[in-house]
This record gives C-alpha cells, structure tokens and sequence, in this order.
C-alpha cells in the first residue's frame, strides 16, 4: 500500500480505536499514542514517495490523486510531530469522554494530511471541508461556557467561505474546458481563460482561503475558536494545524489562475500586511492568554500572506516554511496555556507572575517556544519569515516593511507575556513541570531546534513544489495599462482606508520579482 | 411517426411495476383474512424483493431505449434507475413502519399494500412516456397516499394532513390533466416523442407551451417546487412520521423522475421562457424551502422544509438534462433516499406513541443518552447539508455540475449561498444532541427492524460518498445509451 494512503488511514484507523475505547482512560492513551507515532514514522517516509492516482468519480473527472511529496512531505510531517504530543494531552485532560475527544482529533488530522497530499482540486476540497466538522465539534463538544456562539460564528465564516469556493472550483472546470479536477489538467486548461474571468475564479477561491488562512477582517472566528476551546489548548493545536488558507493559495489558487492572483495581489498582499500589524498591536494590549496568543498567531498568518502574495519564489517557500513552523511554536504555547490554566484554572495573564522562581522549567521551555514564536534567529519560525519578508520586498517593498514592523511588536508582546507570567513578584508558587508535562513539550522543542538549524531540505522539498506557481506566474503576459487602472479602480471602491493606503503605494505588477 | 397497430407488450419490462401490483394485491386479500400487519409487511417486503430481481436483471441485460405500448411506457436505464431508488426508499420505509404501526395505533394491514401501491405509482411516472402514462402514474402514486397520511384515524392532525393533501393533489391533478389536454391540442398526440416531432414541424407554439407550462406546474405540486410547494410542510408534519418517511422520498424519486423527462423532452421545443419559469421556481424553491427551515422549532418541521429545498437542489438537475443532469438527478435521489429516509427513520425512535415529541430540546444531550443514534443522525444532517466525504456532497456536487454547464451559473450560487443557511440548521440539531446537555430522558422505544433501516441507510450514505464513482458510471452509461437510442 502507497505511502500517501497509509499516512492517511492510520489516523482513521486510530481515531477507530480511541472511539471504541470510549471512557477507558488507558486504551483512550494508548491509541492516541500509537495512532500520532505511527502516522509520524510513516510520515518521514513520505520524501520520495510515489504518488497515488485512481479514478474516483470518473464521471465528473475526479480522481484520487495524492502525492506525498512537495511541501506535503514537510506539513504532514510537522504536523504529525505535533499531533503526538496533542493527542497524548488531550486524552489525559478531558475529563468526559475522552475518547470522542482523541478520535475527532485524529479524524482531523487524516483530512489535513489529505488536504496537503491532494492533487486533484474536489479532492482537496473534500478534506478541506471533510477536517472542519472533527474541529467544529471538539469546540462545541468540549469547550468553555460561551462555545455554542463561537461555534456558530466559525460555521457561518467557514462555511460560506467554502461553499463559495466549491462553486469556483466547479465553475473552474467547466469554464476552462478542462477534462478533469487534477492539478495538471487545470493548470493547462485555465491559463487561457481572460484575464476578468481568472480574476472572479481567484476571488471565489480566495474568499475561502482567507477565511481559513484567516486575514482581516474575517479572521474574528479563530479569536473566539481559541478562546473557547477545551482549556487543555490541545483543540486549539489542531486549529493551528489546520491554517490551510495558505498553502490553498500556494498550491492550487497560483498556480491554477496566474493572472487573477497577478490581478488581486495587491490587495491580498495589503490585507496581509495589515494583518500583520493590527494582530500584533491587539497581542500586547490582550490580558487573556489565549487571546493573546491567536492575535499573535493572526500577526504571523499576515505575514505568510505577505510572503505568498509577493509572487516570489522566496516568499512562497518561506510562507509555507512559516506554516510548519508555526505548527510547532504556537503549538507548543497553547499546550503550555493549557498547562498553566491547569494551576490556576485562570488564562489571565493577572493571575501569574514570578513563576520563574517556582517553576524554572516551565519558565525557560516557555521562554524558548516565545523566542522561536517571535521569530529569533536559530530557531523555527525564523527562515520562514526572513524569507517571506525577503520575497515581498522584492516585489512589494512597501507592504513587506509595513508587515516588518509586526515583527518588532511581536518581541514587545513576546518578552511582554513572559515578564508578566515568570518574572516580577511571585504570587502563589506553582508546580514544576511534571514528567508527563515534559515529554509533551519535547517534540516541541527538538522540532524547533530542527527547523531552526536544518532549514535546506525542507525549503528544497517546499521549492520543488513552488516551482509550479513560480512558472506559471512567469510565463502569464504582463497586464496592460487598462487592466492596473482597473484594479486599481477596484480597490478604490472596495477597500477600507488602511488598505488602500497601504495598496496606493505599491509599484505595479507584482510579478516582476519572478522573472 | 407512426407508431405500431398492435400493443406491443414486453412484459420483462413491466416485470418490475407487475410484482409489486401481484404482491399489494395479494396481501390486499390476505388481509381480508388475516388481521396481522406483519404478514403483510412480510408480503410487502417480498414483492419488493422481486420487483428489485427483476429490476437488476433488466438493468444489467443493458435494457436501454426499450419500450411498452409504442413508447408509452419506457423501460430505459434512467427509468430503471429510478425504479432502484424507489424500491429502497419502500424497502426502508416499511422498515421503518414495521414496529411502529402498533406503537401509534395505527396497526392495520392494509398499510403495507398501500405503500406497494404508491411505489407501483412512481414507477409508473418514472417510466410514462406519454402524458396518459404519466397521469395514470400520478393518480396510482397519489392516492394511497392521501390515505396513509390519514392513517392515525382520530388524530386530528393526521386528518387533515390526509385531507389537505388530497384537496391540493388533486388541483396539482387537474392542472395536469388540462395541460395535457391543450398539449394535445397542439400536438395532435400524447407521446412525448410525437409531441417533440409536431413541435419541431411547427406547430401551434403558445398553446403547446402553455400545455407544457400546466404539466409542469401539476408535476410541480407533487415534486414540492416552489410556489406549489405550500402543502407539503403541512402534510408531512401532520402526517404519521413512518409515512413522511415514505413520502419524503418515494413520491419524490416519481415526481423528479416524470419532471426530468419532461424537461429533456418537450421543455426544448416550447417557448424559452418555460425553462426561465422553472428556473425561477427552483430558484424560489431553494430560498424558501431552507430560510423557512431555519426558523422551525421541530426537527420534523425542519425536515419537511429541508425535503423543500432538497426539491430545489434536483431542479437544478431537472433544468440541465443535457449535460448530465440525468445521471445527477438519479444520483441525488439516491444519496437523498439514503440520507433523508434515515433521518426519518431515527425521528421515528425519538417521538412518543402520540407521533409527538419532535422539540429540538428532546434531542438535547442525545450524544451522551444514546450515542449509536446520535452519531447515526448526525451523518445523515451532515449528508444532507452536503459535508464531504458523505453521499449528499457527490450529489450537491453532480446538481451543481450539470446546473453550471447548463449555463445557469445563477442559479448554483443561489443554491450554494442557500446551503449556508442549510448546514446552520442541521448543525443545529447535531449541535444540541453533542453540545448540550441532556434535558428529558433519552428514547426508551427501540426497534430491531428500525434499526436495520438506520444502519443500512448509514451505511449507504458513508459508502455512497466514499465510492460515488460506480452507481454514477452504472447510471451514466445507462443515460447515454438512451439518449442515442431515443433521441433522449
């Protein structure tokens, strides 16, 4: 059996047994454990895989094309890194059922690794939708007292955002005359569509994508989506894993449709500059710790966006970069929320200080996951977002410098939480870090380090992928005059005073930078 | 065209409608004499047996572009397919009905033969290739109807279910019977084929479109498009909820099975401004059938609605017959059935012995008092709002394709910002059986034979989703077969 097929039945085949093991805490651990280390271990397998391709519903020209290698072989092994310690955590805190707990995690995770594995557009859109009910029902199963709401606000914004997206991709097919839904077919057939109905296909399935990437302003979701999940933060892990706005936009939006995304770059780019700075400024003024940490985490999505919307070869594979990275940071500091919530039963950041003294480990691997958060050189987050940065200020310096300063915030409200939590004078002492606690933030850690130190083979299997939108970007014809007077019209009637500012001063076509 | 003196019968392709006639029949008399409900359940579920045998076997002898009666009666593979449809929809619904009938008093024998004798009805309609054919079909389906939804005598909510269907029926039947007659008069036939073959020699144009305009609008009633939908969220309220369980998809598959025949033959020749009628309907369908959806309070209420704006989703397959509209509209129906009877069937373990109890509030906690159930309901919402990887995704998908490259790319938007509003009201109830908790006592009723129904239907959802590429292919080669075969 195929490798791409194995890494995506082995978390069903989990989630089967936690289900089965219902309220039996033991086997609940047991087969969270076995089904996150398995899906890892096959998962490091998965560079150089061969790709699957069957037919699926020929009828529609739909197949089930996965291919494990590309920036897949870096997500799905990040994420299945990440999962082991999640599920572990989840299984040992919920307190009700923590086996319907366990199974709709690894149930997510199977659609994420099919999300990044996919190759054939409705396929992707079956994972893409198929991961949203496991994470919409660990928030309103298993979250706090205000759950329902938020579950309601991140159905409408999910939902309206890929039905939208189902239609385009389905337009997309039959506009362009293409005989099947596989990447391949869909690159050659839509390339010679025109440059205004390229433009509404890429708006169709960018309104999708920036819901889940997310940018402002549709990004209120994931602040509530965090907030009022289960306090343990494993819940809110999986919804930093499943930020595939992104890598939607890097593998199939640019690629598929070069000249809408050259059309709408600019304002996407200017969206993200913005959301760059806007969730970094609201981080430092946020007392709730996981508040704090999904404006934080919003802050670095602008930045991804950034990278991506630079058209650049090096913004996309630092974007993407980013994306894993991100993965393993804001992972790692939602599970030490967790953890401090279960000493104080309290996500205000008031309800700390001077831990330090108390609890020095779980001061300084907090300390180290701030520092990669923040994007300090030598750790995870940092290759990815110099090179996101490094790419748009090719093409766009203006928004890159704009998105440049979230990063100066980010070191305020980074070494602004730790001061308040660890330092200053010490309230109630809190308990170390326990053995348990500890081997959960392993993973984090040593995958930090990794990405930190060993970036090259990872941006190589990123880049292979990138190559595509980097070509198809390359070989679209510059747009004429009247085409930027239109967008640039288009902005002036759309776009709210931030934007446009930020958008009024970028040099034209954005897709110099690629050739 | 001109068409053979002698009735040509092959009886191999009424062998299907032939059974379930012999077997209602049949148990009709055993019933005279034998008061037992079961036995003739047992009958009933036998003659499905058959009709199905004899189904499969025209099915699979490839048995497109036959016919019965110069064309009147057509045993090609669009109408064969719908024959499946319809069949499991019975075989469930008498499922579903098996253990239920004593429960509400309501346990006399006659039901089973009845329900035979609509399911002869659709396909009947599903076959019709002439109006005769097709009215015939109507009135077979129809009636027993009318009085399974009258079936818990003394409830007056069930009265007048029975009755308001009827009276509606019936003017749904009148309209139909006048188009047909002003059709004729344009014509000078009743068979579709001739009816295509006078229109393209340029007959009388207004009067066959208006003729086409009243048939369509009688189907309509039937089918619960938009504006003649009004009755049937009445109706399958009221209604004893093991027989809302047939009707939502048995009369269903017939109504959609006659439309879209109608839409691939005489729509084309008529008038364009029918076909912007219709899509109109079904634009008004989808609107109304799931903003009315979202503010119910019942969850039978709810289905009945969202059964409206299923009928939407398939005009969207009825509008674009040409490009694989066909195949979609057998394929939703399919995933449909699966999806809707189950939904149904486990809203019949939820009521009391009244029929009542169908509050969102009693679904309250249903995850933790009964899990099997609750997880079982929630695929077939989530299947119903369209949730990849399950049956009612691949058909959204397959409506959609065909709406789209039919060119009514308006009207998929309608339908796909109308799903938002869907998902939000079945999620609500998946919301409130994981995310609450639980208000009353869990159901205490449980029936093995329900319980067949709920796990076959579950089943068929989740694989029909998972592997929707071989009923398609089966149906589309059957489709394309027909099309050449009769001009389809």
């Amino acid at each position: 059996m195929s490798t791409a097929l194995v890494v995506l039945l082995v978390p069903v085949l989990g989630a089967a047994l936690a289900s089965l093991a219902g309220a039996r805490r033991n086997l609940v651990t047991l087969s969270a454990v076995a089904g996150t280390v398995a899906t890892f271990l096959v998962a490091l397998f998965m560079p150089g895989a061969s790709a699957i391709d069957v037919p699926w519903l020929p009828g529609l020209g739909t197949s089930f094309a996965l291919d494990p290698g590309g920036a897949a072989s870096v997500l799905v092994v990040v994420a299945a890194l990440v999962m082991i310690p999640t599920a572990l955590v989840g299984s040992l805190t919920v307190e009700d059922k923590p086996g319907r707990f366990v199974a709709w995690l690894l149930l997510a995770q199977a659609g994420l690794n099919g999300i990044f594995m996919a190759r054939d557009l409705l396929l992707f859109y079956v994972f893409w939708e198929g991961t949203l009910i496991p994470s919409l029902l660990l928030l309103g199963a298993f979250g706090l007292d205000k759950r329902r709401a938020a579950t309601l606000k991140y159905l409408a914004y999910a939902v309206t955002g890929s039905f939208v997206m189902l239609v385009t991709i389905l337009a997309l097919k039959v506009l362009s005359g293409a005989a099947t839904f596989h990447l391949e077919d869909l690159v050659l057939a839509a390339r010679d569509l025109p440059v205004t109905t390229q433009a509404w296909l890429f708006a169709g399935l960018a309104l999708g994508m920036v819901v889940k990437l997310p940018l402002w302003p549709l990004h209120s979701w994931l602040i509530d989506l965090n907030e009022q999940n289960h306090p343990s933060g494993a819940a809110d892990v999986l919804g930093t894993l499943y930020k595939v706005g992104g890598y939607g936009f890097f593998a199939w939006a640019l690629p598929v449709l070069p000249l809408g995304a050259e059309r709408l770059a600019p304002v996407l780019i200017a969206l993200g500059a913005f959301t760059a700075v806007y969730g970094a400024v609201i981080a430092t003024n946020q007392t709730n710790l996981k508040r704090l940490l999904a404006y934080a985490s919003l802050s670095h999505m602008g930045i991804v966006a950034v990278g991506i919307f630079g058209l650049h070869v090096a913004g996309l594979n630092g974007a993407i970069y980013l994306l894993a990275a991100q993965m393993l940071s804001t992972g790692g500091l939602f599970l030490i929320t967790g953890m401090l919530h279960a000493r104080r039963l309290s996500f205000d950041v008031d309800a700390y200080g001077g831990l330090a003294k108390s609890a020095p480990m779980l001061a300084a691997v907090s300390l180290f996951l701030i520092f990669a958060f923040i994007g300090v050189p030598g750790l995870g987050n940092f290759p990815g977002e110099f090179l996101s940065l490094l790419g748009a200020f090719q093409t766009a310096p203006f928004a890159a410098v704009v998105a440049t300063l979230s990063v100066i915030a980010a070191g305020v409200y980074g070494v602004n939480v730790y001061q308040r939590l660890f330092q200053g004078a010490q309230t109630t002492p809190a308990r170390d870090l326990g053995p348990v606690e500890l081997y959960v933030l392993v993973p984090f850690v040593a995958g930090v380090l990794w990405l930190g130190f060993s970036p090259a083979p990872q941006l190589d299997r990123i880049e292979a992928q990138s190559q595509l939108a980097v070509v198809q970007l390359a070989t679209v014809d510059e747009p004429t005059q009247a085409d930027v007077g239109a967008v640039a019209a288009e902005r002036a009637r759309g776009g709210p005073p931030e934007e446009l500012a930020l958008a009024a001063t970028e040099p034209g076509p954005a897709v110099e930078g690629v050739r | 065209m001109s068409f053979p003196p002698v009735l040509d019968v092959e009886w191999s392709h009424l062998a299907p409608a032939l059974a379930l006639l012999v077997t209602a029949i049949a148990s009709l008399l055993v019933a005279l004499f034998q008061r037992d409900s079961k036995l003739t359940a047992a009958v009933a579920l036998l003659g499905v047996g058959t009709a199905f045998t004899f189904n499969l076997s025209t099915f699979l002898a490839g048995g497109a572009g036959e016919a019965s009666f110069g064309l009147r009666y057509l045993a090609d593979t669009p109408s064969l397919a719908f024959n499946f449809v319809i069949l499991v929809g019975t075989v469930l619904a008498i499922l579903v009905s098996y253990d239920q009938l004593t429960r509400l008093e309501m346990d006399h024998p006659e039901y089973y033969p009845l329900m035979l004798l609509s399911a002869l009805g659709a396909m009947v309609m599903a076959a019709a290739g002439d109006l005769i054919t097709l009215l015939l079909g109507l009135e077979i389906l129809s009636l027993p109807v009318y009085v399974l939804s009258a079936w818990r005598s003394g409830a007056r909510q069930s009265e007048e279910a029975g009755m308001k269907y009827f009276l509606l029926g019936a003017f749904g039947s009148a309209i139909l019977v006048y188009g047909s007659a002003l059709l004729y008069g344009a014509a000078g036939t009743f068979v579709y084929e001739g009816v295509v073959a006078a229109l393209s020699q340029g007959s009388v144009l207004s009067l066959a479109t208006l003729g086409a305009g009243l048939v369509i609008a009688g189907l309509s009633f039937k089918a619960a498009l938009a504006p003649f939908h009004q009755w049937s969220p009445d109706v399958y309220t009221g209604a004893p909820t093991t027989v809302t369980t047939f009707m939502s998809v048995v009369v269903k598959a017939g109504a959609f099975a006659a439309l879209i025949r109608l839409t691939a033959t005489v729509l084309p020749e008529v008038a364009p401004w029918l076909t912007t009628a219709l899509a109109v309907s079904v634009a008004l369908t989808l609107v109304v059938g799931n903003l009315a959806a979202l503010v119910q309070r019942g969850v039978k209420r709810m289905l009945a609605y969202s059964a409206v704006a299923h009928a939407g989703y398939l005009g969207l397959a009825v509008l674009a017959p040409a490009f694989g509209g066909v195949e979609a509209a057998v394929w939703y129906l399919t995933a449909y059935t699966l999806m809707n009877a189950g939904a149904f069937a486990v809203l019949t373990l939820m009521v009391d012995k009244n029929d009542h109890g169908d509050d969102i509030e009693r679904f309250a906690g249903l995850g933790h008092t009964r899990p099997g159930l609750a997880a079982a309901l929630t695929v077939f919402l989530l299947s119903l709002g369209g949730i990849p990887p399950l049956a009612g995704f691949a058909g959204k998908v397959m409506v959609f394709e065909a709406a789209i490259a039919g060119g009514f790319v308006w009207l998929a938007v309608i339908g796909i910002l109308t799903s938002v509003v869907a998902l939000v009201y079945y999620f609500r109830v998946v919301a409130a059986m994981y995310f609450r908790r639980p208000e009353y006592e869990g159901p205490t009723f449980r029936s093995s034979a329900t319980a067949i129904a709920v796990a076959a239907a579950l089943v068929g959802t989740v694989l029909l989703g998972i592997l929707p590429g071989w009923w398609h292919d089966a149906i589309r080669g059957a489709a394309q077969a027909a099309q050449t075969a009769l001009g389809f």
